[in-house]
């Protein structure tokens, strides 16, 4: 029997977001936010490792409530229960104080429902990609990591990893309690199951904990507990498309006009006598 | 911390496949009469696979829920009717009717959809979404329930209100695949303008629209029509055009690539200028109906089974309006309360208990509307119609307008016209007037 908990992250669909190049900022209104795609592979493998090992997977996320959705979702898949964490006091978090809020609520799991065996999180997030959270997670739980997990086997109270780097994998035994990261391309989320939605939204497995469950310094939470400071944001412009529009005979017509376009304007010239290197 | 393994009952008094505006309206009226309901949708959020052009009758809508026009997500009231009859040359014809009443709105679906629902979980539906239904359960002749996957659900009564694309009724051999004839493809692009554009290129104030529809060239010939709707800070236009002739036409070589009738539409220097400084935002297309009546299954319910909205065939098209979403609310509603007389009875959702909904149906305004506008489907059909129907009033007109030292009279405008087609006035006139008689 094997307990897992799974950090899921609700983020801005950034392929939906656009930049305002006047002021430097991402606007976000109207963008309705999505699971962070790594994390469904992080769930599936949760659900992989409850479906060999026995137990239950829990998800967690520190989000506001409209996370809901994704947590209905996660739960879709077969994920046991779910532990929204959402509190105003908890806005503004840069990854030092998110990951340090995650660890208290796995202790709070441990404590509440039963000795956590794995935490498991994706690889990273699509809205930021610093990959710190697992990491620091562990560090505040003080249990070993990995990242890049494509599978492991456990053994009594150890468990062995692989994880695969760019040219090789390799193997690790770790002690349980661990954190793991997963390989982002390993494995592809499964789809939400009727019977498991509809438990989700008749039993409503979702228990919302704000800072009066979790009691934690308010010195150590949301905009106060962030150290991390954005000096800068720089971007490149938004290169104006053309918007010309070429009726070609057949795809040989098609690939000859786009080629003498593509010559013809002096960047793209270079790039394109470089790749095909002439 | 809630318990993990609790049994959750899996049987409902109905479960609705669908939620469109008809699942959505049979949910919502089932689960107000008291009722246990499912409504199921595949989409990743309720209504956000409905791809429509824009504009809605409130009359069926308000039947179902009364406050729907103040609390709705309505864009703008329909003020200003515009028809343009298109020519190759540039040539256009405009008419406007400016509207003394508000009848109609334009509403984002999704947006609409998601209301809906959102309303009929209010009573109590259970509503869940990103599940494909597979199949249609059956038992001894009668439907009992749906299977998803490996997971089966029981109800008393299923409500199929699965649109267009009807797999599941065909699964069952209660309807036959897709019939290019009685049917129509929707391309449509959505249009970003700043607010106070849109006022000013339509003439309109905050909370007033424009429906647009568009004849002739913009199709280039085949039957079918253009769409121009004005929402809050977008506009939507597209091309709707008959399926078996755009075949034809595509097997012909007269186009290339559905989407560049719409894109023509959007870069046409008459329309241009609505939409100068705009970002495509959305694009997309859609199967419609065409031949409502001709759609229809044999049979709107069997044992177990009623079927509402698109699958039923319930959507008039004529060419310058398209009710659907009104029709599959109404239709929505008219199970629902044909649902609550058959399970009040011994013997439940049988197919006798359920024939109800179809005499409903049958004597509803919705019946009407489609026998009446019957003939009409047959000159929608038909090329010669778009091209003579467009052709000679823009003939007409260039004779009367364009003028370099005489002016000629209405009549001789007329009488030439009429030769361009190769064709007396007289007989003309009769062969116009046939066809328009079955507008
Ligand atoms: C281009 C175009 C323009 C139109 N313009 C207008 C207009 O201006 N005004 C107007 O009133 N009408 C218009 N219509 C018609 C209108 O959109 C439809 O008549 C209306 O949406 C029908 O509602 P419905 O609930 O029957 O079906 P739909 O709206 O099609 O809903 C069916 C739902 O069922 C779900 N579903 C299907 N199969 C399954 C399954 N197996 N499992 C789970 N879920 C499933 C789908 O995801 C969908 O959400 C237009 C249509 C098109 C294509």
């Amino acid at each position: 029997m094997v307990r897992v908990v799974v950090g899921i992250k609700w983020v801005p669909n950034t392929q939906a977001v656009r930049f305002d190049p006047k002021t430097g900022t991402l606007m976000r209104e109207g963008v309705p936010s999505i699971i962070n795609p790594p994390d469904l592979s992080a769930v599936e493998f949760a659900l992989k490792i409850k479906e060999r090992y026995g137990g239950e997977a829990i998800a967690i996320t520190m989000a506001p409530p409209s996370a809901v959705k994704g947590l209905e979702h996660v739960l879709g898949m077969g994920v046991d229960r779910a532990v929204l964490i959402s509190d105003r006091a908890f806005a503004g978090a840069d990854t030092l104080a998110t990951s340090y809020v995650l660890a208290e609520a796995i202790k709070k799991i441990s404590r509440d429902v039963g000795k956590v065996d794995l935490a498991v999180f994706g690889q990273e997030t699509i809205d930021s990609s610093t990959a710190h959270i697992p990491a620091q997670t562990a560090s505040w739980l003080r249990w070993p990591y990995v990242y890049y997990v494509t599978d492991l086997e456990i053994k009594d109270d150890k468990v062995v990893v692989s994880r695969v780097l760019e040219d090789r994998v390799e193997k690790y035994e770790l002690e349980l309690p661990s954190v793991i990261s997963v390989f982002m391309e390993s494995i592809e989320a499964r789809d939400v199951r009727l019977l498991h939605k509809l438990r989700a939204k008749i039993e409503k497995p979702i228990v919302v904990w704000s800072n009066k469950e979790l009691k934690l310094d308010p010195r150590c939470i949301g905009l106060k507990g962030s150290p991390t400071m954005v000096s800068k944001i720089t971007w490149t412009l938004e290169v104006p498309r053309k918007k010309i529009v070429y009726k070609p005979k057949d795809p040989e017509d098609a690939a000859r006009w786009l080629i003498s376009m593509l010559l013809k304007d002096e960047k793209t010239s270079k790039i394109f006598k470089w790749v095909v290197g002439g | 911390m809630i318990k993990s393994n609790t049994t959750f009952p899996t049987k409902f008094d109905a479960i609705v496949v669908g939620a469109g505006p008809a699942g959505a309206a049979s949910a919502y009226v089932l689960s107000k009469k008291g009722f246990k309901v499912l409504l199921v949708d595949r989409s990743r959020e309720a209504g956000s696979k409905e791809l429509y052009g824009g504009r809605i009758y409130l009359g069926p809508l308000k039947e179902v829920w009364p406050d729907l026009d103040k609390k709705a997500p309505i864009h703008r009231w329909i003020k200003k009717e515009r028809a343009s009859i298109m020519g190759k040359d540039g040539r256009i014809i405009t008419i406007e009717y400016n509207a003394g009443r508000r009848t109609s709105f334009t509403a984002y679906l999704p947006e609409l959809v998601r209301w809906m629902v959102s309303k009929a979980e209010e009573e109590g539906t259970i509503f869940v979404d990103e599940v494909v239904v597979d199949e249609l359960l059956t038992s001894d002749g009668k439907v009992v329930g749906i299977r998803s996957g490996p997971d089966e659900i029981r109800s008393d009564v299923v409500i199929d209100a699965e649109g267009v694309n009807r797999l599941l009724l065909e699964k069952l051999g209660l309807v036959s695949g897709p019939r290019p004839e009685e049917l129509a493809l929707g391309i449509k692009e959505v249009l970003k303008v700043r607010k106070n554009e849109i006022n000013a290129q339509f003439n309109v104030d905050d909370d007033e629209g424009v429906a647009w529809i568009l004849m002739g060239d913009i199709t280039l010939g085949i039957p079918g029509g253009g769409f121009i709707y004005t929402f809050n800070e977008t506009i939507s236009i597209g091309i709707v055009i008959h399926m078996a002739n755009a075949i034809r036409a595509a097997e012909a070589g007269a186009i290339n690539h559905s989407f560049e009738l719409v894109e023509n539409l959007r870069l046409h220097p008459y329309f241009n200028k609505l939409w100068k400084s705009s970002d495509v935002i959305e694009y997309g297309a859609h199967l419609t109906i065409e031949d409502g009546l001709s759609f229809m299954p044999k049979r709107l319910v069997y044992p177990g089974l009623l079927i509402v909205g698109d699958a039923a065939g319930l959507i008039l098209n004529t060419g310058y309006t398209v009710r659907g979403v009104d029709f599959a609310v109404y239709s929505g509603k008219l199970a629902a309360e044909a649902v609550e007389k058959a399970l009040s009875e011994k013997e439940g959702a049988t197919e006798e208990n359920l024939k109800v909904y179809e005499d409903m149906v049958r004597k509803s305004f919705m019946y009407n509307e489609l026998k009446r506008h019957r003939a009409s489907k047959e000159l929608m059909k038909d090329p010669e119609f778009f091209t003579k129907i467009s052709r000679i009033p823009l003939k007409f007109f260039s004779e009367l307008y364009e003028i370099d030292k005489e002016v000629p009279t209405a009549y001789e405008a007329f009488k030439n016209a009429c030769r361009s087609e190769d064709s007396g006035p007289l007989s003309l006139m009769f062969k116009l007037w046939g066809m328009v008689k079955k507008l």
